[in-house]
């Protein structure tokens, strides 16, 4: 009886403890719990690390043919949409040819209702291959300009080449628009941030601060990052020199101070490249510029040109004339 | 007519795409494909326009909010796409400073949603916390009320322990503020300051030392390492914390990243405005998504967008751009990478006058090399 009676409250006590602590709790409950587990914890890496080489191998193997496939799937498709494109454009180009008769390009451009003041075009000097033919796109796509009414065109060109040949440039050009216009061309001047403008007499009959029909403008790299680089270290001295704080550092400040510096934002960019890449375009002007560029085109041609305006003016290209 | 078919198509793809064998299925191609496309080149930074979003609602005739609440689950499945296949950095545009001219009810409706939305990524156990992904707010703070800059902040505390990934929001942003803001802490750290002690100077010239040396280490070639921009930023902090500590001008960015007194200007480059904008320590961006056809940057990334950034303009809503629209976009992405490391190599075998007759890799990388014996 005795020993009956004592049993219970040792019980008691033991399973209070177990209940309250929760650790003991824990250790409570492992008695009752598959022994397995704490095999499998231990087990577990050893027997992981003999089978993973070979899943993992197999695994691996298996994405990279995945991989391939869908890269071959990929450039398969860009073949024969490459193949469209150039069928397309071919077609576009055969289509819609200027003659090089100004008339042609205002009955073009006649049905669009509003045309970019600002145009501006990306030229790569390695993919064009030399400085002539560089000049070449120049003198041809003002020509387009000045017959379409935009009076502001700016050829970004990477290296710059083009900013060391401003008067051949300004001589050929108007050549071209002399072939295209006749003895009444548009006046034009071809001009590059901190480097004197080239007019030619151009400008002579027109009354003082009259601008010209067009105005091409070159740019380069450094008229990108480099012009807002420089902008700050100008602003820097002023600051070192206290005349400036960090409040007066306004965004309409540093608008002004690039639009002096380089170029205004355009209104429209085409790219003759087949995929938009912008090379170190001005960064602060682009903000709100319309980018063009027909896919797989690599040329520069009037259709580009042609189905920029259009897309521009959110307008349908009709097919044929 | 036509609204009410594109609704009832909507509904009924979703039922389709919800059933279990193909949830399934589908859930199981996705996984292949991703580890697939691990195997490639990945873009370490890819930034997203979340445009369409009102327009997508406009033609399926719901509400407005609804169609921005839908473009956030197109931007949860999009980003676990992008952090499974292991990009590092993705910035997304979510509300341009221009923004704040819609109607009052419409930008409301978006703070709420961005209030819950951060909240809900950033909860333990979500989509951020599960790829290890800290998240970040780009943009001018002052603009914001209170109880949105509440929920930044939480969301932003949550998550900082993650250190895998990063999630750039960009939330009143506009490239243009981003720039002149740097350009503001540039000057700010210009202007002398009169109490210099003399050895206060000699260790600014020591730290000054070291992250120059840490510039100059930066990766140019983009190809190399993009994830040592991050172990070199935490460098100039760590490497010589003492001296820093001491610096008498300094400028602590969000990121952590301490900035020096300006002594000599000519040591202003490119870099210097770089490490000022909020995307100072993430890789250099490789991708720029803008959806709903619109070709436009639209005072987004202007800075970043610089060489070798890939613009995508794709014509289809924010809210439906998914998997099948972004896997094309990387795979052609990777294509273009390969060729390029490829001509590196080339290149680098040239200058150094081993063989010059490389036979052209037969297979999958061709694409462009036939493009240009096409055109000549």
């Amino acid at each position: 009886m005795s020993t009956r009676r004592q049993v219970p409250p040792a019980i008691a006590t033991t399973r209070k403890q177990e209940f309250e602590d929760p650790k003991a709790r824990a250790a409570y409950v492992k008695k009752f719990l598959p022994k397995q587990e704490q095999e499998t914890d231990t087990d577990e890496p050893s027997t992981r690390s003999r089978s993973r080489p070979i899943r993992t191998f197999i695994r691996i193997a298996f994405y990279k043919f995945l991989l391939w496939i869908l890269f071959s799937i990929t450039s398969l498709y860009l073949r024969i949409r490459y193949v469209k494109n150039f069928i397309l454009n071919r077609w576009f180009s055969i289509l819609y040819y200027h003659h090089k008769t100004p008339e042609l390009i205002q009955k073009d451009v006649k049905q669009l209702d509003r045309l970019p003041q600002h145009l501006s075009i990306i030229l790569e000097f390695e993919k064009e291959g030399g400085v002539e033919t560089l000049i070449d796109h120049v003198a041809e796509i003002s020509c387009w300009c000045a017959s379409a009414g935009i009076p502001t065109l700016s050829v970004y060109e990477q290296t710059g080449a083009l900013k060391k040949y401003i008067s051949t440039s300004h001589r050929i050009t108007s050549q071209r628009l002399h072939s295209y216009f006749g003895k009444n061309r548009p006046t034009l001047r071809v001009l590059a941030p901190h480097l004197p403008s080239y007019a030619n007499g151009d400008t002579e009959g027109l009354p003082d601060g009259e601008s010209p029909d067009l105005e091409v403008i070159f740019i380069s790299e450094e008229d990108g990052r480099e012009s807002i680089v420089d902008l700050t270290k100008t602003l820097c001295e002023m600051a070192s020199r206290g005349k400036m704080t960090k409040e007066d550092v306004t965004m309409e400040l540093v608008d002004a101070e690039l639009e002096s510096l380089t170029i205004p934002e355009p209104d429209l960019l085409i790219l003759f490249s087949p995929s938009v890449k912008l090379l170190g375009y001005p960064p602060w002007q682009i903000r709100l510029t319309e980018i063009f560029h027909l896919p797989d085109n690599d040329a520069v041609g009037y259709q580009v040109f042609l189905r920029a305006l259009y897309n521009y003016a959110k307008c349908e290209m009709r097919f044929g004339r | 007519m036509p609204s009410s078919g594109l609704r009832n198509s909507l509904r009924t793809r979703r039922w389709f795409s919800s059933l279990p064998p193909i949830e399934w299925l589908s859930l199981r191609i996705q996984e292949a494909l991703i580890g697939a496309l691990r195997q490639g080149p990945i873009p370490q930074h890819v930034a997203f326009v979340m445009d369409g979003n009102r327009r997508f609602a406009r033609q399926s005739h719901i509400e407005t909010t609804e169609g921005h609440n839908l473009g956030f689950e197109a931007l949860a499945k999009i980003l676990e796409i992008c952090y499974k296949a292991g990009v590092k950095v993705v910035t997304v545009y979510a509300f341009s400073i221009e923004n704040f001219k819609r109607s009052k009810y419409e930008v409301d409706a978006l703070m709420d949603i961005a209030k819950i939305k951060l909240s809900q990524l950033s909860q333990h156990g979500d989509l951020l916390d599960r790829y290890g992904a800290k998240i970040r707010i780009l943009g001018h703070r002052s603009l914001v009320n209170q109880e949105v800059l509440e929920a930044i902040d939480r969301a932003m505390e949550l998550t900082k322990h993650n250190n895998k990934a990063i999630l750039n929001v960009c939330f009143p942003y506009t490239s243009r503020d981003e720039i002149t803001s740097a350009i503001q802490s540039i000057v700010a750290l210009a202007i002398p300051t009169k109490m210099k002690g003399r050895q206060l100077e000699t260790l600014t010239e020591e730290a000054a030392e070291a992250i120059d040396c840490a510039h100059e280490g930066f990766p140019q070639s983009r190809s190399e390492s993009p994830s040592s921009n991050t172990t070199m930023a935490s460098t100039i902090v760590s490497g010589s914390p003492a001296a820093l500590a001491l610096l008498p001008r300094e400028h602590v960015d969000f990121t952590g990243v301490r900035h020096k007194e300006i002594v000599d200007l000519e040591s202003i480059s490119e870099q210097t405005v770089t490490d000022h904008l909020f995307t100072a320590d993430n890789p250099p961006l490789d991708l720029l998504i803008r959806t709903s056809g619109v070709e436009r940057l639209s005072d987004f990334m202007l800075w970043q967008v610089h060489q070798d950034t890939d613009v995508e303009f794709i014509d289809c809503m924010w809210p439906e751009f998914d998997v099948w629209h972004f896997l094309p976009i990387l795979l052609g992405w990777g294509l273009k990478r390969k060729r390029f490391l490829r001509e590196m190599k080339l290149d680098d075998e040239q200058k150094h006058n081993r063989g010059s007759t490389w036979a052209k890799e037969l297979g999958f990388g061709e694409v462009n090399g036939s493009q240009n014996k096409k055109t000549v």
